[in-house]
């Protein structure tokens, strides 16, 4: 069956496979370290599958970890589809928190929608800035993105979060209590009982497929990828590329805003004083396991959250849950050289390997 | 005054670091867990030999190795630098608290490690080598022909070759150097300032050096100073939050936030616009291949 054989594993579906292998390397990898500590790596990895999908239980802590990370490993993918490497998703996720926990607060009718929308925005003012930056100011966005985020972290929880909008009554310390509660109209709903699952991971699965449409389907989405694939060819060919640019970090910073929202709305229930997320950072694992396409991405936010729900079992057998953010930095760091496994797939091929195809990341203009 | 001489040699290191491997060419977004694998390996290598320097040797090996990794993806695999980095960050952030778990049992805080011996300033030498690498990095980068060669294949790598400099492992070395200072950097975290591993270090202090060399226009006496700068912005932030009232120690989000904003508006008004080496961040490939 060489035809199918040629068929499957041609050179358009390299990043795929790559990804795939990356991932089960990175996996591999993991329980060699952990057998190499002494530990029992087989029960380990059955009570990893059992802490992802054993039950209603597991599956809904799966669902909950996966809908925030498609949506923040959306908001990086649609800053590379513009040409952007976005490493402020966590910025923008902070400031999509604090708006949906202030605007939740009011018991407003349509309250829940009324917070998502503001987290969207907020993330969104985040977003637009460091496009701003880019295009006006020639400040390159990962240095822009990376103080942003900074500034996000120490104003919101250093300032905000613990002085003007604290909880009454939290003390003359500095608070560790967080704001007040979001009220319960803007809670999202849980789907089913027995499980935590929520309207998240169903509203995040909605958004994807209407990112998915705009970036492949739309004039817009063709006008970003231009921009993307090449500023300069897209503004000779009548692209306004500023416009676009500054428009695809409104939305990728919207979509971290939201991610915010759900963490907020979906199980934190106020704006928590301690609130280490990290959502934001793996937003990039993310996208860059997915291979910067919506569908990718939302493939990869689901293994990742997977594993993010699976590791917290693995401490029955000693290990640390900071197991998944290893295996996650190992397959982003496997995927990140495409022509690592360039060998292998030229072999399953079939046939001797075209000249080495264009490497599946894009790669961020200078 | 004698906060800022605390803070700053983290800082001037790693930013140091990154002047290096820019300069040859190759960006360098790793240097947090760059410092992150320095830091940890520093105390682990003084807690277990029992002297610091053994651990600051620990620190710049460790930093040296994950450089390596960033190297080897991006020079001889080609891999986008910017992500390459960004992965070494990630699996920094889980490998290291993975160790520090199997090692200490702790995923907190490693045991108290010996720390540097301090002068009776309070300055351990790490503190006055900060002041002094900068001025040698400059004098070697600036006036030296393998300064020269490290500039070269930072602006224009193929007229470099053509007269004769082996581009990628030149760059390589360069990585891994900047990997030893980033090593060392965090090695001063750990057994130079607080005597211990914390899992949270860098804490960011990898990215405000990366702002640092930015600000600094990719020169090592900019970097340095910039990274000066930062610090004493910090230890004014401190000295501010001792004696403000309790009640106003919520406005300390406000100060924390301050270097970041500066160095922001800085790089926005354009101010000395800077420019990165022309060849930063482009892979080289050598000619008939």
């Amino acid at each position: 069956m060489p035809e199918l054989r040629a068929r499957l594993f041609s050179p358009a579906r390299d990043t795929l496979w790559g990804a795939f292998a990356a991932l089960i390397l990175a996996l591999l990898i993991s329980f060699v370290a952990i057998a190499a500590s002494g530990r029992d790596a087989a029960t380990g990895f059955a009570d990893l599958l059992s802490g992802a999908f054993g039950g209603p239980g597991p599956l809904g802590e799966t669902a909950i970890k996966s809908a925030v990370l498609v949506l923040t490993g959306l908001s990086v993918t649609v800053a590379f589809t513009v040409g952007l490497f976005n490493i402020g998703a966590e910025g923008q996720l902070i400031w999509g928190a604090l708006a949906a926990a202030v605007i939740g607060q009011r018991a407003l009718p349509g309250a829940m929608a009324l917070s998502l929308l503001g987290a969207a925005v907020a993330g969104a003012g985040w977003g637009l800035l460091a496009g701003w930056l880019k295009v006006r100011r020639g400040v390159h966005e990962v240095i822009s993105t990376i103080l942003l985020n900074w500034i996000a972290i120490h104003l919101v929880h250093g300032w905000l979060v613990a002085g003007p909008l604290a909880a009454a009554g939290s003390g003359a310390m500095v608070s560790i209590a967080g704001t007040e509660p979001v009220s319960a109209s803007a809670w999202l709903p849980r789907l089913f009982a027995g499980s935590r699952l929520d309207l998240g991971f169903p509203l995040a699965l909605a958004v994807a497929a209407a990112v998915w449409f705009l970036l492949t389907r739309t004039v817009r989405g063709f006008e970003w990828r231009a921009v993307g694939a090449g500023r300069d060819a897209a503004r000779a060919s009548g692209i306004p590329s500023s416009r676009c640019i500054c428009e695809g970090m409104a939305l990728s910073g919207a979509l971290a805003g939201m991610a915010g929202a759900l963490l907020i709305l979906g199980t934190e229930h106020k704006y928590p004083g301690v609130f280490r997320t990290g959502y934001g950072f793996d937003g990039i694992a993310v996208a860059l396991v997915g291979g910067g396409t919506a569908l990718g991405t939302t493939a990869a936010a689901v293994v990742f959250g997977a594993l993010r729900a699976g590791a917290t079992r693995l401490q029955l057998v000693g290990v640390h849950p900071s197991f998944a953010e290893l295996t996650q930095g190992l397959a982003v760091l496997l995927v990140a050289a495409p022509r690592i496994f360039q060998p292998l797939l030229a072999r399953l091929r079939g046939r001797p390997s075209a000249a080495a195809s264009a490497p599946p990341v894009p790669t961020v203009q200078p | 005054m004698s906060l800022i001489l605390d803070f700053a040699p983290p800082l001037v290191f790693a930013a140091l670091g990154g002047v290096l491997s820019e300069r040859a060419g190759v960006v360098n977004i790793g240097l947090e867990g760059m410092m992150r694998f320095g830091a940890f390996a520093a105390a682990a290598g003084a807690i277990f030999s029992g002297s610091p320097w053994v651990g600051v040797a620990c620190g710049a090996l460790a930093g040296a190795a994950a450089a390596g990794v960033h190297a080897l993806l991006s020079l001889r695999f080609r891999a986008d630098q910017v992500v390459s980095g960004i992965a070494l960050n990630l699996v920094a952030l889980g490998l290291v608290t993975y160790l520090l778990q199997a090692v200490f049992g702790s995923a907190g805080v490693s045991p108290p490690s010996p720390a540097l011996s301090r002068d009776r300033f309070g300055h351990s030498a790490l503190t006055y080598a900060a002041l002094a690498v900068p001025v040698l990095f400059h004098l070697w980068l600036a006036h030296t022909p393998a300064g020269l060669r490290v500039r070269a294949i930072g602006e224009h790598p193929r007229a470099a070759a053509t007269l004769g400099i082996r581009v990628l492992p030149l760059r390589a070395l360069c990585v891994a150097g900047s990997g030893v200072l980033a090593g060392i950097g965090g090695a001063t975290l750990s057994v130079g300032i607080v005597g211990q591993f914390d899992a949270r270090m860098p804490a960011g202090q990898g990215f405000m050096a990366l702002a640092a060399m930015v600000f600094g226009k990719w020169t090592p006496l900019g970097a340095a100073a910039a990274a000066f700068f930062f610090a004493a912005a910090d230890a004014l932030q401190r000295q501010l939050s001792f004696s403000l009232r309790a009640a106003d120690l919520r406005l300390e989000g406000i100060f924390l936030a301050l270097p970041y904003a500066l160095t922001l508006l800085v790089l926005a008004s354009g101010v000395g616009r800077t420019r990165a080496p022309a060849a930063d961040g482009v892979p080289y490939e050598p000619e008939g291949r």
